[in-house]
């Protein structure tokens, strides 16, 4: 198996962009990533694209603009999973030797889906989803389990938001670079009680692209290579195996599995960027990670340990939270953005000396599974 | 009107009127609801079918004030926690003098849900005892 790193990374604006089309997104997130690369479009030999809402040859459609054609391009869905199953396939396609160098993209038009303005509606036979289960439901009823085995109270749930809002106000490309506080964050309308507006993330366009490459090729293009020091996707498990739904087992196992092939502990991290589609959902995610002990998220968060200037920043970019959430297109921004870090070109929101750094994305959801898939990706420099 | 389940083989004609129909695997124990057409867990093939408790604990809940498919807000939902080991989602009644809280205790009533056209869809919530 082959060393694999990333040399580029690119996001296009992300928005209520209505008036773009998701290839223009995508143009504009493959675009920035080849030149951020210092590759030549043409060096590129496999591609994958992804997207949830009328996905149709995306990378094709996307590739095309900046002069890539016949080449092997691949579309592939994992819903918000979707982005980090594309990066882990180019991973796969580049550690085992297949290709030298490659493109992965996430993109996704909320606004022009059939989506648009609406929850994501259930299957036929989705069972739970006709009895009234959504996603902010779920993760109402996660919210209030927290509350009930762990002491979390709605302050905390808002603070998670105010954290990434203000993470949010100095990234240039969040949707909302906007500062509110707990008690703004608690009287927004209420969408699933305990949940209000602004614990949730907004849909939204955007699109995001990650070039990843084998060691040796890398030294062709950089000298600050970023290694990908794991790479591990994971589907879910039954819901009736899970323990409680303070927990994704998936998540936590997909974790063990990346610490694992990375050779690091969870004490060895220096930033990660994770699935907050909702601000409950973050704490479930600290213990799944043990970046803390069981039962102790709350703790950590109110230490502010998970804030920028603190031991272990969670979602220095914003979050989904304050960045939005183009459901395809967040799995290959987080990672984008862990690389960012960890060549210290993060801007206003670097985090200090950062070398070791985790990207989650957490995807669907499925009568009688505990969600649909997780991804991981652990860099280092 | 025409009276449909939400989803076919979910209820079953029981002792005290219509329960929830599930299975139970005969080789590890695992109870199914709606049943599995052989365990899930221990890919078993032996299973039995069984009658669902009417009583279960409220495990978690919410009070949505936003649409889902079939209903307007507010609505309430939550898992309910079964004797058998399972947790059921449903939608809950609410009821003004008996707030909702973890552990408290629930039963299920069969009941319209949603009507399109000419059809009623029958399935199941749950109300505080």
């Amino acid at each position: 198996m082959r060393e694999v790193c990333i040399i580029g990374v690119g996001q296009s604006t992300f928005g209520k962009l209505s008036e773009r089309t998701a290839a223009d997104l995508g143009c504009e997130a493959v675009s920035e990533a080849i030149t951020n690369a210092g590759i030549k479009p043409r060096d590129i030999q496999v591609a994958y694209g992804c997207r949830m809402y009328d996905a149709m040859t995306t990378a094709q459609s996307i590739l095309k603009s900046v002069g890539v054609t016949a080449i092997e391009m691949i579309n592939v869905e994992n819903a918000c999973a979707s982005g980090a199953t594309a990066l882990r396939c180019l991973w796969k396609d580049i550690a085992f030797g297949l290709y030298d160098l490659g493109i992965a993209v996430g993109v996704e038009s909320m606004t022009t889906s059939p989506v648009a303005g609406k929850l994501i509606p259930p299957q036929k036979d989705d069972l739970d989803g006709h009895m009234g289960l959504t996603m902010p439901t779920y993760f109402a009823q996660i919210a209030r389990r927290l509350m009930e085995t762990h002491g979390a109270t709605v302050e905390d749930f808002a603070t998670v938001s105010v954290k990434n809002h203000h993470h949010g106000c100095l990234n240039p490309r969040a949707q909302y670079q906007k500062e509110f506080t707990v008690e703004e964050i608690l009287k927004s309308r209420m969408i699933s009680d305990p949940i209000t507006l602004l614990q949730c993330c907004p849909n939204t366009d955007g699109a995001a692209a990650v070039v990843m490459c084998s060691r040796s090729c890398a030294k062709k293009y950089t000298t600050k290579p970023v290694k990908v020091a794991a790479s591990i996707l994971l589907s879910a498990d039954y819901f009736f195996k899970k323990a409680d739904l303070t927990s994704f087992t998936m998540g936590k196992n997909a974790t063990r599995m990346a610490y694992e092939m990375a050779g690091i502990g969870p004490e060895d991290l220096d930033l990660i960027e994770l699935h907050d589609a909702f601000a409950c959902e973050e704490l479930v995610h600290y213990e799944d990670m043990r970046i803390c002990k069981p039962g102790e998220s709350i703790p950590l968060l109110r230490s502010g340990a998970t804030a920028l200037g603190g031991k272990i920043p969670v979602n220095p970019s914003g979050g989904l939270l304050s960045l939005g959430h183009p459901l395809a297109a967040s799995g290959t921004r987080v990672v984008g953005e862990v690389a960012l870090h960890l060549r210290g070109q993060a801007g206003k929101r670097q985090v200090p000396n950062a070398r070791v750094g985790m990207a989650h994305m957490l995807g669907g959801m499925e009568s009688g599974l505990e969600a649909g898939a997780v991804g991981i990706h652990i860099l280092t420099v | 009107m025409q009276k449909i389940p939400v989803k076919d083989g979910i209820f079953v004609e029981g002792p005290d009127g219509v329960a929830l129909a599930a299975n139970r695997c005969k080789s590890c124990g695992r109870f199914y609801f709606p049943k599995s057409k052989f365990c899930l867990d221990c890919m078993g093939n032996n299973l039995e079918d069984i009658t669902l408790s009417k009583q279960g604990k409220l495990y978690s809940f919410t009070v949505a004030q936003m649409p889902s498919t079939h209903f307007k807000p507010p609505y309430a939902a939550g898992f309910v926690a079964m004797p058998e080991g399972l947790k059921i989602f449903a939608p809950l009644d609410i009821i003004a003098d008996k707030p909702f809280r973890v552990g408290m205790e629930m039963e299920v009533y069969t009941d319209t849900l949603w009507t399109e056209g000419e059809r009623e869809y029958v399935g199941y919530r749950f109300k505080a005892l």
